[in-house]
């Protein structure tokens, strides 16, 4: 047994206890059903390594890089389904770990400047999934639409103990690279002088956001994983002072949209990744609207 | 024998008024092909506060990132505490100041003392932390900077010459003693350029930091700086700042001749008069 069904095991109780509170016709499932279960802790899980990863995504300036690597994962999916695995999500991994790191080492070596290299990988591995697929498999079914836009479906036990091992192995990670990042986004030079190994933090960096990435997939689809990964992280930033006060904010809007937006495609049998990028996306602009209506309204002297 | 009946002691004693913490022989350092640094020689001793000028692209930052160990000499030596630039025996006693108008962006919300907190790390002691042991260091690094009273403000929202005291806070934070600066000065009004100039000329006096610091604005580094330094691919100039040539002779270090003669001359002493006025006018409306 992973890591993944350990953790389902531990709060299944808590879920069950839960339910009878949740209000919805279809929405309690989630938390009595194992199957969607499952799809409610890989999604919890999911949405607060994103949080994490996105805050630093977002001060790096490198927002696109989890919509070029699930691209990337989209690619290697496709050929691990037309080689016949039975967790396509393997080859996704090891695909979006190798674009990463290529992609990090021709922006350092500036090979490539700014986004292009990104551009250049989304695209070719986009395509060649969907040659593969065309070629030797069935083109695109409703497992391979899964991918694209995520489907709670997919989650199997397999897939939430991959999820798992990947979101706890990273969160771990970051959480003991916190100052290392923070310090060599802003600073990197600062950073070398004070003898900190920025391009190997750069690089540890990158293969993390390459396996948040794949644990992504399943979840909200390759398509929208830009929207849990930056969308919240984004919202946070108009709120929090610190750096520190914006990753709280971040879990707050990354879980509120994750319950909405899983309530609501429950409950309108809708896409489950669609509606929460949705209600992401919904957030933000209603943060940004009250902010900028209250910081018009109550500080002019203070909005300089 | 002859020689032992010199003074050790003396000769100790001087060694030790004017320790040496920086000696750069005979550098020369090409970037893309383009020799931008012919054979430097420097040597800089603690507590200095030097001034180093020179026009764009005349190899100044190449010597700072030379000094750090960041960009590789083609030739020559650079010897920093006794050790080679980036050598891991002397991490922590060089500060670096980037230009915080440049460098630091502004789309980060963090704090002062977040920022600050971040000269305090090292490779050592980058995965586990305690913040307690790095507290007073913090404290001690904001108020120094006097940025004591902002320390939960977002950066962004600081002056330029708040920022760029926070930028120094952070290297204060690793007890650096040879702080090395690029271009505080750009992007600050005149007030807290004053300010800022006080700030380093305390920092030399009180706390016996060495700096270097690489400035465009003359009439500013003369005001606080002992030793100055002019570069221009070789160093063109190097000694106490009252000795440093008018912009006339220093047009005659570069090799350049007046075009207009004799009017050209008034021309640039009138507006040097006119910056060093205004450098010490606002000086007395701040007292």
């Amino acid at each position: 047994m992973g890591i993944g069904m350990m953790i389902l095991d531990l709060v299944s109780p808590i879920l069950e206890f839960i339910a009878p509170m949740v209000p919805g016709d279809t929405f309690p499932y989630f938390f009595t059903m194992e199957m969607f279960q499952r799809a409610l802790v890989a999604a919890i899980l999911v949405t607060m390594v994103a949080g994490v990863l996105g805050s630093f995504l977002l001060i790096r300036n490198l927002a696109l890089i989890g919509d070029g690597l699930a691209h990337v994962s989209f690619g290697g999916v496709a050929v691990g389904v037309v080689l016949g695995a039975s967790s396509p999500l393997w080859y996704a991994l090891v695909f979006s770990v190798i674009s990463a790191i290529i992609i990090h080492e021709m922006q350092t070596r500036e090979l490539l400047t700014g986004d292009a290299s990104i551009a250049i990988f989304l695209t070719g591995m986009l395509a060649l999934g969907l040659v593969v697929l065309r070629v030797f498999g069935g083109g695109i079914t409703s497992d391979i639409e899964g991918y694209l836009f995520g489907s709670l479906l997919l989650i199997d036990e397999q897939s939430l103990d991959l999820i798992a091992t990947i979101t706890i192995l990273s969160l771990i990670s970051l959480m003991a690279l916190y100052s290392g990042l923070l310090s060599t986004t802003i600073d990197p030079l600062a950073a070398r002088v004070q003898g900190l190994p920025v391009r190997a933090i750069g690089l540890v960096f990158s293969i993390i956001t390459a396996a948040v990435v794949v644990s992504m997939v399943q979840v909200i689809g390759a398509l929208l994983v830009t929207a849990l990964l930056v969308t919240p992280a984004a919202t946070a930033q108009l709120v929090g002072r610190s750096f520190r006060s914006c990753l709280i904010w971040t879990q707050i809007f990354g879980l509120s949209a994750v319950f909405l937006g899983l309530y609501f495609s429950a409950e309108h049998d809708s896409g489950s990744g669609a509606m929460i990028a949705l209600v992401a996306a919904s957030l933000f602009a209603i943060v940004a609207i009250f902010k900028t209506v209250v910081l018009g309204l109550m500080s002019p002297k203070d909005n300089f | 024998m002859v020689v032992l009946n010199m003074q050790p002691l003396a000769v100790g004693q001087v060694m030790k008024q004017s320790e040496s913490i920086l000696d750069i022989k005979d550098l020369t350092v090409s970037r893309s092909g383009k020799v931008v640094l012919n054979k430097v020689d420097l040597a800089v001793k603690k507590g200095e506060f030097i001034g180093l000028v020179g026009p764009n692209g005349s190899g100044k930052s190449t010597l700072l990132l030379a000094i750090l160990g960041v960009l590789k000499a083609q030739q020559g030596t650079i010897d920093i505490y006794g050790h080679k630039p980036m050598s891991r025996n002397i991490l922590g006693k060089i500060g670096w100041v980037s230009q915080a108008a440049a460098v630091m962006p502004k789309n980060v919300r963090i704090t002062v003392r977040e920022l600050i907190q971040l000269g305090t790390l090292n490779s050592r002691n980058m995965f586990l932390r305690r913040r307690s042991i790095h507290r007073e260091k913090v404290d001690r690094a904001m108020e120094m900077v006097g940025l004591e009273g902002v320390g939960d403000h977002d950066i962004a929202r600081l002056s330029g010459g708040q920022r760029q005291r926070a930028v120094i806070g952070r290297a204060l934070a690793s007890e650096a003693e040879f702080i090395l600066l690029d271009e505080p000065l750009v992007g600050i009004d005149r007030n807290s350029r004053n300010s800022l100039l006080k700030l380093l000329d305390k920092l030399c006096h009180d706390e016996n930091k060495t700096i270097l610091m690489v400035s465009h604005d003359l009439a500013a580094i003369r005001q606080t700086a002992h030793r100055m330094i002019y570069l221009e691919e070789s160093i063109r100039f190097d000694g106490p700042t009252q000795e440093f040539p008018d912009l006339t002779s220093l047009a005659g270090l570069r090799g350049i001749e007046p075009v207009h003669g004799h009017e050209h001359e008034t021309n640039i002493s009138n507006s040097i008069m006119i910056e060093t006025d205004n450098a010490e006018l606002s000086k007395k409306e701040e007292e």
